[in-house]
This record gives C-alpha cells, sequence and structure tokens, in this order.
C-alpha cells in the first residue's frame, strides 16, 4: 500500500519535473507542447472513486499552471479530463476483467486498447487546454494545429512511457 | 431526504467536478488578462444591453426637462453671440482717415460710445435713439460724431436712451466751415438725399472751392472745431443772391448708421471754442 502511495507520488514528481523542465520548451510548429502528465491519470488503479481522479487531475493541473504562468488553464483541463477517464477506462476494459482490480496498462488492457484509451484521453485534455488557452475560435488554423499537434507528441511521449513503465515491471 | 443524500453521495464527483472547474475558472480569469478581459467583456455585455435599455427610457422620460433646459441655455447663447457680435463689430472695424483724425481731435475729451438703436426718417424730420441716456452721462445739446464725421446734436435725454436731432433733420443747424478758412456758415438740410446738406451764408469772398472739406467750426459748444463733416460737392448762389451756397457731401451716410460717439465734455468744448475764438480775433504775430 505505502509502496503503490510512494510509486504513485513518484510518478507524480517525475512527470511534472519532465513537462516543466523539458517539455515546457518544446514548441513545434510553434504551438504544439507535448503533455503527458495526463499519463498520471491513466494509470490510477480501476476500483477508485472517481472524485479522487477529479481531485487529483485539478491538482496535478494546478502544479502544471503554476510552473508555466498558465493559471487555470491546465487545472481546468485536467480536471475535466479526470472526469472522463474513468468512463473512458471502463469502456476500454474487456469484459472479463470488469471485476477485478488492476491498474491500467498495455498488458492489463492490451496495448491497442491501452493506446486507444491514453489516445481519447490526450485528446480530450489537449483539445480542452487549447480551447480554454486560446478562449476564441477566431484562429481556428492555429488552435486546430496546436490541438493535433500536441496531441500527437503527447501520444508519443506515453506511449515511451509506458514503455518504459512495462519493461520496468517485466525485470 | 434520503434519495437526496443518496443523490449527493452517487455523484459526488460531479459536484467536486464543478467546484474545481469553478475554482480553475476563477484563477483563469483572475490571473489572465486576456481571458479576464474576454469574461468581462461578454459579461457587461448582457449588462450593457439591460442598462442601455433603461437608460433609453429615462432619457425619453427626461426629454421634456431636457428640452426646456436647452431652449433656456440657447435664448442665452443666442444673446451671448449677438453681444460677442457687437463686441467684434466694434473691435475689428477698420479705422477710416476720418475716424482717425476724429479720434485725434477728440482724445481729450469724453467721449460715449453709444448705438443707433432707432433711425426715423420722416420726411425732413428725423430723428436717431441711441442707447445712451441720462445714467451714462448723456445731456441735451451734446454733440455727436460717428465714423464718417458729425452725426448730430443730443435733443432729449432719457434715462437709458437720448434722442439726436441728426444733420438730416431740417431743424438741424451746425456751424462749419471750410478746412483752411475762417469763413463759416450753417450746415443747413432741407430734405432730399441723405447724403447731402448745404452750408449757407458763406461770404462771397472764401475762396471755396469743389472738393474742400468742411469741417466744424468751433462757435459753438457741442463740438470741438475741426471734426469733420463732408466735402464740396457744388458751389451755388444763395437764394438771396448775397452770398455762396455750398453743397455738403456729407461724410456720414445717415442711412446706414450703427455706432456712434457722444461728446460728453461739453466745457472742454466751450473752452476750446473760447480759445479758438480768441486766436482768430488776436492772430499770433
Amino acid at each position: 500500500m505505502i509502496q503503490t502511495i510512494l510509486s504513485r507520488i513518484g510518478w507524480f514528481l517525475l512527470l511534472i519535473s519532465l513537462q516543466v523542465f523539458v517539455l515546457n520548451h518544446i514548441h513545434m510548429l510553434g504551438y504544439a507542447t507535448p503533455m503527458p502528465y495526463v499519463y498520471f491519470l491513466l494509470i490510477l488503479p480501476n476500483n477508485l472513486s472517481r472524485w479522487v481522479w477529479v481531485a487529483l487531475g485539478f491538482f496535478l493541473g494546478l502544479i502544471i499552471d503554476v510552473f508555466t504562468n498558465t493559471p487555470g488553464v491546465a487545472s481546468a483541463s485536467l480536471c475535466a479530463t479526470g472526469l472522463l477517464v474513468p468512463f473512458l477506462l471502463k469502456t476500454f476494459t474487456p469484459t472479463d476483467k470488469e471485476e477485478e482490480v488492476f491498474i491500467p496498462s498495455s498488458r492489463t488492457l492490451g496495448r491497442m486498447r491501452f493506446l486507444s484509451f491514453a489516445a481519447l484521453s490526450s485528446l480530450v485534455n489537449t483539445t480542452l487546454y487549447f480551447v480554454i488557452e486560446l478562449f476564441s475560435f477566431y484562429n481556428w488554423a492555429s488552435l486546430l494545429i496546436g490541438i493535433v499537434g500536441s496531441w500527437v507528441l503527447t501520444l508519443l511521449f506515453i506511449i515511451a512511457l509506458e514503455s518504459l513503465r512495462s519493461a520496468a515491471k517485466k525485470k | 431526504m434520503h434519495n437526496l443524500l443518496d443523490f449527493l453521495r452517487k455523484y459526488n464527483y460531479v459536484f467536486l467536478f464543478l467546484l474545481l472547474e469553478i475554482a480553475s475558472f476563477v484563477l483563469l480569469f483572475r490571473f489572465n488578462n486576456f481571458q479576464g478581459s474576454v469574461w468581462f467583456t461578454s459579461a457587461n455585455a448582457v449588462v450593457a444591453s439591460i442598462n442601455g435599455v433603461y437608460g433609453d427610457v429615462v432619457a425619453y422620460l427626461n426629454l421634456q426637462t431636457v428640452n426646456r433646459d436647452l431652449t433656456q441655455r440657447n435664448i442665452v447663447l443666442q444673446q451671448q453671440v449677438e453681444q460677442l457680435r457687437l463686441a467684434l463689430d466694434r473691435a475689428g472695424h477698420d479705422s477710416t482717415y476720418t475716424e482717425q483724425r476724429i479720434a485725434e481731435i477728440l482724445s481729450e475729451y469724453q467721449m460715449i460710445p453709444a448705438r443707433v438703436v432707432s433711425n426715423t426718417s420722416r420726411g425732413t424730420n428725423n430723428y436717431l435713439v441711441i442707447d445712451q441716456g441720462e445714467k451714462q452721462g448723456v445731456r441735451p445739446e451734446m454733440g455727436v460724431v460717428g465714423g464718417g464725421g458729425v452725426v448730430g446734436i443730443v435733443y432729449l435725454v432719457e434715462a437709458n436712451h437720448s434722442l439726436v436731432i441728426p444733420v438730416t433733420n431740417n431743424k438741424s443747424s451746425i456751424s462749419c466751415r471750410v478746412r483752411g478758412q475762417n469763413y463759416h456758415g450753417f450746415l443747413q438740410w432741407d430734405g432730399g438725399s441723405f447724403r447731402r446738406a448745404h452750408v449757407d451764408d458763406v461770404p462771397r469772398y472764401a475762396e471755396a472751392k469743389v472738393g474742400e472739406v468742411i469741417e466744424t467750426s468751433g462757435y459753438s459748444s457741442m463740438f470741438p472745431p475741426g471734426i469733420f463733416v463732408g466735402r464740396v460737392r457744388k458751389v451755388s448762389n444763395s437764394p438771396d443772391g448775397q452770398s455762396y451756397r455750398l453743397e455738403v457731401s456729407l461724410g456720414t451716410d445717415f442711412s446706414n448708421i450703427r455706432d456712434v460717439s457722444v461728446i460728453a465734455t461739453p466745457h472742454k468744448a466751450e473752452l476750446d471754442s473760447l480759445y479758438h475764438r480768441a486766436d482768430l480775433n488776436m492772430p499770433a504775430e
């Protein structure tokens, strides 16, 4: 139990540090910034109460916001993502695992299911993030570039993190 | 009640979500200028449109008062414009040579500037009314001059207005001379053009020529000597054949006279006349 909590805290700090020190400085095409911190919400056990996702999403977003000088943007988008993630997780859970308690991963869910789950979750997060940040649909082209670019980059980082995690698990 | 609590318990995450989203958006609008400005403008657009309708109604109901105020203001402003226009007229008027000369002669006299408010012409019995009277120091028998020269003599005085007998009245008789000569006659007018008068009783040996200047002689206490009256237009014989009659083109246009001055120092004029006559009688060696 303590180990689980410690590993959660470790992921929490790792993702924040990665975002704050590295990824926030990436602006591909001028807009696209990878935001793999949403990965933290993807690897929470499926038996948690839904409010935990919401609350953790908010706090993670809040800390990201503090470091990126975007008060409210990441917290609002990640909080909303936290509301949807359990629902998406339930959708992608294979029928034979519905009764079990598990931590979502490419191993427990299956590679494609986990990828789809991660893709949809991060799409929701990046879309909300950019809509809230730009706060207008006037520059819809740049909005679209930001959303799609960030989404793809985020997904690449999530795949990398996931492969790292599963490799660590195998050892 | 139980159901409500169940409902709240079941959907606690939704309420938490709403709460945290509200917190996020408060942060968003509080600390981000752009999003904050969008929020405030869009939020205010609704308020502003309601306020606009309310303001329109109030403005409509107030129109009567506003209208009355505006009318009053308009009247005040019109009066102001008129006063300023008069002041401008007086200030911006180009002075002619005659005016300059008259001003020179009259510089030692106290002048009361006045304005012709009524210009009656009843055949040969014409009068002018000026807007200065007893309160301003105008007294009967004072001379009145204008930009073109002699105008007339104050006849009746009221508190704030005075009646002037102009040169173009057949009762008017002003002592005049030809400039440079001392022979004098009396300027008279017997109807006809407002721009012409005549000087009778000029001795035959006076050498008056057409175009010479007729000015006041100083033989009366009303005008100091040397004020322009007009120019000789024609020299002819008097009806009695004993003397010349000089027809004079008057310097003052009596059909279009506005600004005049009353010579308000009769004693000075009297003294000047005395000195003048003394000089004539005792010519310098």
